[in-house]
């Protein structure tokens, strides 16, 4: 029934072209087929070139100890933890973009979802490299996990938040992994089937699990998915609130206050929309897939990252406006001195973040800015620079001066180690990514498809003979098809 | 099978509404000449009753607004079908918005010597305590009355706006995508004014001024986000309420169990939201014990200071508002079906009112719970006017707003 294929003709079309289900194949798998451009491999080296140099300095941490970061009696994290929260944040918009717009049928997150999962996992990956290696004795990293063990008494302490962390980061890495890989298993079996390599058809057929897309299969598929969806949608939001416990459970000042869940969580979806853009970005140009990834997903993104933005920039204001009202001089220290302050030693970094984070993204109330390639990858670096200013300047600021004067001298800087460590988990990441954009669909072929008749160019005249029918007169038609 | 265009407000609503109304002003007769006329603590007791109806209902009325902006900013479609209701209903704002301020006002005004509800208000105790005094470049009358005002106009302005806004296609609708692609861009210029203003007052300044300075030496960051998930989820049901009455007296045709299924899974998600924001603030409070933050739960739930006579209440909604709808709304059928979806919209609401009752009387009156005819009466008028305001705002206007670009998009909507 044409009607249930029927969506408004105001809205732009998902999928440009005159496409059918043959061509979206075509168009999206091809690059898997084929060898990787020159652009690929600059891409690639570069990448592991930068792994490298993050291996290198976790060697020098891990043989010389803590000892190779500048960090130091008032500043117990700096960097490490900064960079931590920074890419668990970044690792929030997959698996947003697939749960929770998916219990919202948002029809666009078909183009994005794939590749912003497959982000999502490595950014949790990175993440994850921060707390392990900052351990020093890092052959002990085992003792985080709970478990009936040989060391008497000595038991993980439940109390702490860093240990809701493992627990939460796990859970949530393992969901994402699930949903990323399950919504996988229909393209890599279109993959296969069109394999004319044997290596190829054996290796792909290995990783679809043997599916035939039966309507079982499928039914089963959709049933899991939205299972998925549904256990995913409060871990989105419980992994940036248990981060934000680590610090909002404790005394600190500039740490320790009620808004920091939620506002964390606002938080790292704006700075994973933000990464999303600057891949995707890229994505589309290298592989020739703006037909899929169009300037209407852009422009919905963008509005994502205004909203986040604003939510942001409110919390920041409540913060700030509570640690006047609230009259307690330790808080107000922490953010008229320490922040607020631009000629106090770290006040740059609050107006950087200010800047980057509450300014600049207002720029997308126009639709103009919003559909603009180069605002947007400019905004996009932008709001990653200011997310991770977020972090540093809540590590940072709030505990550089502590309660004693005497080690207030000490002005942190990061060694080249520590800087390598973080460049190194870009290489990770750019890594991971090429390699999945070589070897797996960077967009969802089978999804794609499920809405192509919705919302492809191709399709839209046919919806145009609704337009004309009247409201009551189309109301007649849908009931009595019933 | 014709579309029935216009409401005609059945008998027994308007008696109920006119009754609920008389028994109201029944209540807060009664209340000002048993309370309102004793001594301060009675006064208190009368003005703060007032204070806690008159702010929960405005809220929860202006919350409907709140879900046509909202909607209207994503291109949302699926509501298309009832949004006459959530527009009907915010027209409400005004009569309560005239009630709150009245009553407002008079408290801030009233000062120290007719209540004791805002004790900022009390010059001299502002004077000997550094920490008033400190706050009182917020806390001071000229601004509370100031912004507040302006709070209630400018809600109404846009929303008003919004309204018009949707009326102004029912003579004529589109001849081609573009225009209609304009009215939708015009509708999401004024549906973001909106929201800017909401997120500058309920989201922020609003809950500060009238409720948590209640508790003026008191803070917490996340206090208008909390008050903003309690009045959200409480105005998503009332909507449901609303959308399932028309539905059984045969109006909205083009609504059905699709349509009450979203609405359902919205009451079902931001009731755990309220949960999420309830538990991030009381635990945060609770783990890091610092005494001026933990005063705040100390007459809520503790004996150590107090009676403890607010600990049942305190768990009590914990159990409506939260454990009730997750257990009862998770089942796809029950969001369907429109006996459990009243119900569970009646005990949202309930819930929602006995968690701005704690969040106003555990601070006035700490000692006691006194819950009583006085707090259920005075409900009784703001209920009256929300039934009577937007029963009369439905018979106005079409109650489908059949030229709308997305009105096709919600009658073949499925979940």
């Amino acid at each position: 029934m044409a009607a249930f294929k029927y969506e408004s003709h105001v809205r732009e079309p998902l999928v440009e072209g005159k496409k059918d289900y043959h061509q979206v194949t075509e168009d999206i798998v091809r690059p898997i087929e084929s060898s990787p451009s020159k652009l690929w491999w600059v891409g690639f080296i570069i990448s592991v070139i930068l792994l490298l140099f993050g291996v290198y300095s976790i060697y020098r941490e891990v043989t010389y100890g803590v000892g190779e970061w500048n960090l130091n009696k008032t500043i117990g994290w700096g960097w490490d933890i900064t960079n931590f929260v920074w890419w668990v944040g970044i690792g929030h918009a997959g698996t947003l973009i697939s749960a929770i717009l998916l219990l919202f049928r948002q029809g666009w997150r078909t183009g994005v979802n794939r590749a912003a999962e497959a982000m999502t996992i490595f950014a949790v990956m990175c993440a994850g490299q921060f707390p392990i290696w900052h351990m020093g004795r890092v052959w002990m990293a085992f003792f985080v996990l709970p478990y009936p063990n040989t060391r008497g008494p000595l038991w993980v302490n439940f109390n702490s938040p860093l240990l809701w962390d493992v627990f939460a980061i796990s859970t949530y890495f393992t969901v994402s992994l699930l949903f990323w890989y399950s919504g996988l298993i229909p393209d890599l079996a279109t993959v296969r089937d069109r394999a004319k390599l044997k290596w190829r058809k054996k290796m792909y057929g290995v990783l679809a699990f043997g599916w035939t897309g039966s309507t079982k299969h499928w039914q089963r598929h959709e049933s899991l998915s939205l299972v998925l969806a549904g256990m995913s949608t409060p871990l989105v939001l419980s992994v940036h609130t248990v981060v934000s416990f680590d610090f909002a459970t404790s005394v600190i000042p500039g740490w320790h206050t009620t808004i920091f869940p939620p506002y964390f969580v606002a938080g790292a979806i704006f700075s994973g929309f933000a990464m999303v853009q600057t891949l995707l970005l890229i994505t589309r140009k290298v592989l020739k897939l703006e037909e899929y990834i169009t300037l209407e997903h852009i422009e919905v993104m963008n509005k994502v990252i205004v909203l986040t933005g604003s939510i942001v920039g409110i919390a920041y204001l409540t913060e700030l406006f509570i640690s006047w009202y609230g009259q307690n001089k330790f808080e107000g220290w922490a953010f008229m001195h320490n922040r607020l302050d631009l000629f106090s030693p770290y006040g740059w970094s609050y107006y950087l973040m200010m800047g980057c984070n509450v300014l600049s993204p207002q720029i997308f109330w126009f639709r103009k800015m919003r559909r603009n390639l180069f605002v947007t990858f400019f905004m996009s670096i932008l709001v990653n620079i200011g997310m991770w200013f977020e972090r540093f300047v809540i590590i940072v600021t709030s505990i550089y001066r502590d309660y004693l004067p005497s080690s207030w001298s000490t002005y942190y800087t990061p060694t080249i180690y520590e800087i390598g460590f973080y460049v190194g988990t870009f290489g990770l990441f750019f890594t991971c990514y090429f390699l999945f954009s070589k070897f797996f669909p960077v967009i969802a072929v089978a999804e794609i498809k499920h809405i192509l008749k919705k919302s492809g160019e191709a399709y839209k005249p046919a919806n145009e003979k609704v337009e004309t029918e009247s409201t009551e007169e189309f109301y007649h038609q849908v009931s009595h098809h019933h | 099978m014709a579309i029935k265009e216009f409401f005609e407000i059945p008998k027994k609503f308007k008696t109920w509404s006119l009754a609920l109304m008389g028994v109201g002003i029944l209540a807060v007769v009664l209340g000002f000449f048993v309370y309102g006329t004793g001594d301060v603590h009675h006064k208190t007791r009368f003005w703060a009753s007032l204070l806690h109806n008159s702010v929960f209902f405005l809220l929860v009325a202006n919350a409907s607004m709140f879900f046509i902006c909202a909607t209207t900013l994503a291109w949302g479609g699926w509501q298309m079908s009832f949004r006459r209701v959530p527009e009907a209903i915010s027209t409400a704002v005004l009569p309560l918005g005239i009630v709150a301020l009245v009553v407002l006002l008079a408290i801030a005004w009233g000062g120290h010597h007719m209540t004791h509800i805002y004790h900022w208000t009390d010059e001299a105790a502002v004077e000997a305590d550094p920490i008033l005094k400190g706050k009182s470049g917020f806390l001071n009358l000229k601004f509370f009355t100031v912004w507040t005002i302006a709070t209630v106009v400018l809600w109404y302005v846009l929303g008003q706006k919004m309204r018009n806004l949707s009326r102004e296609i029912d003579e004529k609708g589109f001849d081609s995508a573009a225009e209609a692609r304009k009215y939708i861009w015009k509708n999401t210029v004024w549906a973001a004014l909106f929201i800017v203003w909401f997120s500058l007052t309920v989201m922020s300044t609003v809950p500060w001024f009238w409720l948590m300075s209640i508790d003026a030496h008191w803070y917490s960051t996340m206090y208008s986000w909390y008050t903003f998930a309690s009045s959200w989820v409480s105005g998503i049901s009332v909507m449901a309420l609303f959308v399932v009455y028309l539905k059984n007296k045969g109006y909205l045709e083009l609504t059905n169990d699709e349509h009450l299924h979203d609405i359902g899974k919205l009451m079902f998600a931001f009731s755990v939201f309220w949960t999420y924001l309830w538990f991030s603030q009381y635990m945060l409070i609770w783990y890091a014990n610092i005494p001026e933050e933990t005063v705040y739960f100390n007459s809520r739930i503790t004996t150590d200071h107090h009676s403890g006579a607010y600990t049942f209440l305190f768990w009590f909604q914990f159990v409506i508002n939260f454990l009730g709808p997750l257990l009862i709304l998770m089942r796809r059928g029950s969001k369907r079906n429109y006996t459990t979806i009243t119900i569970m919209a009646f005990v949202i609401i309930f819930g929602h009112w006995l968690d701005f009752y704690q969040m106003i009387f555990a601070s006035v009156s700490p000692e006691h719970v006194e819950l009583g005819w006085l707090d259920f009466g005075v409900a009784a008028l703001f209920v009256g006017i929300i039934m009577y305001a937007t029963s009369t705002a439905l018979t106005k206007h079409p109650l489908i707003s059949k030229n709308h670009p997305f009105i096709k998009e919600s009658i073949i909507h499925h979940t």
